[in-house]
C-alpha cells in the first residue's frame, strides 16, 4: 500500500465493501466527496469464478478436509463450499464464543463484496405493517421513519441493482421497480391457483437481485445456476462489480484491502470520529486512516464488535453506547418451520442440463395481517421461499437397472421453508469476550442469543399452514417440519446499534447516525429497529442510501 | 419456433450466448493455472477449483492405490457397487470407479463413519457366508442379487401376527452403501452422463410451466 494513501485526510472512511458499503462509496464519491473505502479481506477477481466446473472435478466432490479443518462454522451455509471456502473466514483464526446452551452460527465473508459475492439475492421490500408494527401490536417500538420516507431509496436501489419480479398489489409486500419476472413450473402454478382459492394467500416468483434483461451494462442470467460461486457475466448483484466498482470510476474513492478495522479513533475534545486503525491482513501491522466521518458498514456483529472495541474514557461500554444498548436487541430471522412433498401426477421428467433457475417462489405473509386480524397464539409473522420442480430419486428402492431407470423417472417435489420475524429482545446480546482475541489480536465477540416463545409458536403455524396449502395443492407424501433452528442460521442478523429518536433508548437517529458521536454513522442491519420476515439485504441498501445522501446533506452545509 | 426465423428474442438469445461464451472464454484462460498442488492451492488463498484444477485426476491413475480400504474390502466394494448400479445400456459403478472416489472420501470421514462403513461390508459378507458359505466377492452375480434384494425395498411389518418385527439389520447395513454408492456414482462424469448431463453451461432462460392454468388445479 502506497503510504500517501494513508497520510490523507478523508471526507468518509467506509468500513466493508459489502451489499451497504459499496453503496455507500458510491453514493458519497458520487457525490464529490473524498472517500476510503476499506475491506478487511483480499480484492477478488472474476477469474477466481467457479460456476461452471462440474462438481466431479473437485477432489471431494464437496467433501475436503481442508473445509471441515478450517470453515466448521461455515461451512454450515450451503453457499460454503469445496469450490469457494475461500471467500469464507477461517474459523481457527476468527473465533467467538457463545454461551454453551446458546448455539450461534455466524457466517462471515473477508472478501472484496463481502457476503453480497454469495448471498441468496431474494429481494424483499418492507412495509408499514413491518414499520409501525409496534403501534399495532404494542410490542416494542416502531421504526423511526415510515415506508414513505424509504420507499424513493428503494426505488433507486432495485433501478440499479436490477430485481426481477411480480407486481402483486399486497401491502404487506409493497412492489418495486422490476425487472420481468423468472417464469414458474407447472408444480409452481398449481400451487399458486390453489391457495389462491383456497386461503386467499399469495404466491408469487421470487423477487431476487437477478438480471432478467441487459441492464446497467451487465448481461442477463445465462441461467447456469449456482450464484454463490460466482457469475463471469454479473447477472447476479455483488458489490465489486458494480458499486464498487461505480466509486472507483469516480477518481474519488481510494480501496484499501487488507485492512481489518480494530477500533474507530477519537478526537476527544470535539467528540467526534476522526478515523480508525486497522491490522494488516498480512502484515499484522497496525495503521490508520483519518477522514472527518466514519460509516460502519462491516455487517451487524462486526460493526458492533468495532464500536464496543472502541471504548474511551467518555464511553467506557463502547462508543456511541450511551444509552447502554449497544449489542442489544440481537435478531436473525427464526428458520425451521415448513413443509414438502411430491405430485404423484406431473409426470414431467428431470433435467440435469441448464436452464437451472437460480430462484425460488415466495408465500407473502399472511399471519397477523390488517386484513385477517390478530392471530390467538403469536404475534408478527413469516413469508415462505420454496419452489417445485422434478428432481432425479437417487433414493429410489431397488438395485439395478430397475434402479438406474427409477433415479432417471425422478419425483415431482414441492417445498415450503418459512423466514419467520424474530422479536427485537433486549436478552439477545452481544459483547466482547474479556478472553478471546481474533488472529490478530483483536478482541472477539461473545454472542448470547435465541430464540423465544413467539419464533417457536411462528414456526409451528408455519409448519401446519405449508401442510395444509401442499394438501390444498394436491401435493402427495406431505411431511412437515415445525422445529426452530440454530440462530445465525438465517444469516439474516440485524439490530445490534438500533434507530431511533430517542437517544436514551436507541443507538443512531433516524439517519444512522450514533446519537452521541455526530459524524459515526452505521448503515448495516445493526441499525434495523424489527427484523420483519422479508430478507433484509434491499432494506440495509435503501437505508444506505438514505443515510449517505443525508451525510451529503450535512456536508454541503458544512455541519460535519 | 423455427430456427432461422430470427425473431427479436431468439437473436437476443444468440447474441447473449455469443457474449457468455466470450466471457467464459477469457475467465477460463486466466483462471487456468496448470501444475499447481492441493497445497500450493491453499496456500495462495485461492481454492483448487478457482484454479481451475481437476481434482478428479487421481481416479484414472494407472498406479492408484487404496488409502483406506484394505484390498479384500475394496475387491466386496467393487463388487457391491457393481450389482446395485451395474452396466446397462450405460456405464456402471464400476467404470465410474465409484469405490476409488468412495476410498478417498472414507478417508478423510470421522472415525465413526469409517466404522459404520467397515462393518456394513462385514456384514454383507458375513450374511453370504451363512447362505452360501462363501465370501460376497465371489457369488456368481445372481446370488449376489439374490442376497441384496430383500433389503432393497421398504418393509411392512407382519400382518399375519400382533407382534413388533424386529428390524432386519441388513437394511440398514445395506442402506448406507447403497446411499454412499449412488451419491459416488451420480456425482461422477459418467452419473452425470447418465442423467442425461450434455457439458452446455447455459441455455436459456427458464420457459417453465407452458399448459394451460386449468390443466393445473
Amino acid at each position: 500500500m502506497a503510504q500517501d494513501v494513508l497520510q490523507q485526510t478523508y471526507d468518509a472512511i467506509v468500513v466493508g465493501s459489502g451489499a451497504t458499503g459499496g453503496w455507500a462509496a458510491k453514493r458519497l464519491s458520487e457525490a464529490g466527496l473524498k472517500v476510503a473505502l476499506l475491506e478487511a479481506g483480499r480484492a477478488v477477481s472474476a477469474r477466481e469464478f467457479t460456476e461452471h466446473v462440474p462438481s466431479f472435478q473437485l477432489k471431494y466432490r464437496n467433501h475436503s478436509p481442508e473445509v471441515m479443518r478450517t470453515r466448521p462454522i461455515q461451512r454450515q451455509c450451503y453457499a460454503c463450499m469445496e469450490y469457494n471456502y475461500e471467500w469464507f473466514v477461517n474459523d481457527l483464526e476468527n473465533p467467538y464464543s457463545t454461551p454453551p446452551d446458546k448455539p450461534f452460527t455466524w457466517q462471515r465473508l473477508r472478501i472484496l463484496g463481502g457476503r453480497s459475492l454469495v448471498w441468496g439475492r431474494q429481494s424483499y421490500r418492507l412495509s408499514d405493517v413491518d414499520f409501525k408494527a409496534a403501534s399495532r401490536d404494542g410490542y416494542d417500538v416502531d421504526w423511526p421513519f415510515s415506508y414513505a420516507d424509504l420507499a424513493p431509496c428503494y426505488d433507486l436501489v432495485e433501478r440499479y441493482v436490477g430485481i426481477t419480479g411480480a407486481a402483486e398489489g399486497n401491502e404487506m409486500l409493497p412492489d418495486g421497480q422490476f425487472l420481468p419476472p423468472m417464469k414458474m413450473s407447472c408444480g409452481e402454478i398449481r400451487l399458486r391457483e390453489s391457495i389462491k382459492k383456497k386461503f386467499g394467500r399469495t404466491l408469487t416468483i421470487g423477487r431476487a437481485a437477478i438480471l432478467t434483461q441487459l441492464h446497467n451494462g451487465r448481461a442477463p442470467c445465462h441461467y447456469c445456476g449456482p450464484c454463490e460461486r460466482g457469475c463471469v457475466t454479473y447477472s447476479y448483484f455483488s458489490s465489486p462489480f458494480t458499486t464498487v466498482k461505480d466509486a472507483l470510476k469516480t477518481g474519488k474513492c481510494t480501496l484499501i484491502t487488507d485492512a481489518i478495522v480494530s477500533h474507530v479513533e477519537m478526537d476527544t475534545n470535539a467528540n467526534k470520529a476522526r478515523g480508525v486503525s486497522f491490522v494488516h491482513r498480512t502484515t499484522k501491522e497496525t495503521k490508520q486512516v483519518r477522514g472527518r466521518s466514519v460509516i460502519l458498514c462491516a455487517q451487524a456483529l462486526e460493526s458492533t464488535r468495532i464500536l464496543l472495541n472502541s471504548s474511551t474514557r467518555e464511553y467506557p461500554k463502547g462508543l456511541g453506547n450511551s444509552s447502554g444498548l449497544l449489542g442489544h436487541y440481537l435478531m436473525d430471522h427464526v428458520v425451521g418451520g415448513g413443509a414438502s412433498g411430491t405430485f404423484q401426477d406431473l409426470k414431467i421428467l428431470p433435467n440435469a442440463n441448464p436452464p437451472h433457475r437460480p430462484n425460488g417462489i415466495y408465500v407473502v405473509r399472511y399471519r397477523n395481517t390488517p386484513a385477517e386480524g390478530k392471530h390467538p397464539y403469536f404475534i408478527r409473522g413469516y413469508g415462505f421461499q420454496g419452489g417445485s420442480a422434478p428432481e432425479f430419486n437417487m433414493g429410489a428402492p431397488g438395485i439395478g437397472a430397475d434402479y438406474k431407470k427409477a433415479v432417471k423417472l425422478g419425483t415431482y417435489d414441492v417445498s415450503l421453508g418459512a423466514f419467520g420475524e424474530s422479536l427485537a429482545n433486549f436478552d439477545n446480546y452481544c459483547e466482547i469476550d474479556p478472553k478471546l482475541t481474533d488472529a490478530w489480536g483483536i478482541p472477539a465477540l461473545r454472542i448470547s442469543m435465541a430464540h423465544g416463545k413467539n419464533e417457536a409458536a411462528l414456526m409451528r403455524d408455519a409448519g401446519i399452514t405449508a401442510a395444509e396449502m401442499l394438501e390444498a395443492a394436491g401435493a402427495n407424501n406431505i411431511r412437515l417440519t415445525t422445529g426452530v433452528e440454530m440462530p445465525g442460521m438465517a444469516i439474516h442478523e440485524v439490530g445490534t446499534a438500533r434507530m431511533g429518536n430517542d437517544p436514551k433508548k436507541s443507538v443512531l437517529n433516524r439517519f444512522c447516525q450514533s446519537h452521541d458521536v455526530s459524524n459515526l454513522l452505521v448503515t448495516d442491519g445493526s441499525c434495523f429497529v424489527s427484523s420483519a420476515c422479508q430478507n433484509p439485504t434491499l432494506t440495509m441498501m435503501a437505508i444506505t442510501v438514505r443515510a449517505c445522501d443525508h451525510l451529503v446533506e450535512r456536508f454541503r452545509r458544512n455541519e460535519v | 419456433m423455427v430456427a432461422d426465423e430470427k425473431s427479436p428474442l431468439q437473436s437476443s438469445l444468440i447474441k447473449r450466448r455469443d457474449l457468455i461464451r466470450a466471457a467464459l472464454f477469457a475467465s477460463a484462460a486466466a483462471a487456468f493455472t496448470p501444475g499447481m498442488s492441493f497445497a500450493q492451492a491453499i496456500s495462495s488463498g485461492l481454492t483448487p477449483a478457482a484454479l481451475g484444477e481437476d481434482g478428479s485426476k487421481f481416479l484414472s491413475d494407472p498406479n492408484w492405490k487404496a488409502v483406506f480400504l484394505n484390498e479384500h474390502q475394496n475387491e466386496t466394494l467393487v463388487a457391491l457397487s457393481d450389482v446395485i448400479i451395474p452396466h446397462t445400456d450405460t456405464p456402471g459403478a464400476k467404470e465410474a470407479l465409484v469405490n476409488r472416489y468412495l476410498d478417498l472420501l472414507l478417508s478423510v470421514q470421522p472415525a465413526e463413519l469409517q466404522r459404520q462403513f467397515v462393518d456394513a461390508l462385514a456384514f454383507i459378507d458375513s450374511e453370504s457366508q451363512k447362505q452360501f458359505g462363501r465370501d460376497f466377492r465371489s457369488l456368481a452375480t445372481d446370488d449376489q442379487v439374490w442376497l441384496l434384494t430383500s433389503w432393497a425395498y421398504p418393509r411392512l411389518p407382519s400382518s399375519w401376527m400382533e407382534r413388533e418385527e424386529k428390524p432386519d439389520p441388513g437394511q440398514k447395513h445395506f442402506e448406507r452403501l447403497k446411499a454412499l454408492i449412488a451419491e459416488a456414482y451420480y456425482g461422477s462424469e459418467i452419473g452425470q452422463k447418465e442423467l442425461g448431463w450434455d457439458r452446455e453451461i447455459t441455455r436459456g432462460p427458464y420457459e417453465g410451466c407452458e399448459h394451460q392454468i386449468k390443466d393445473h388445479t
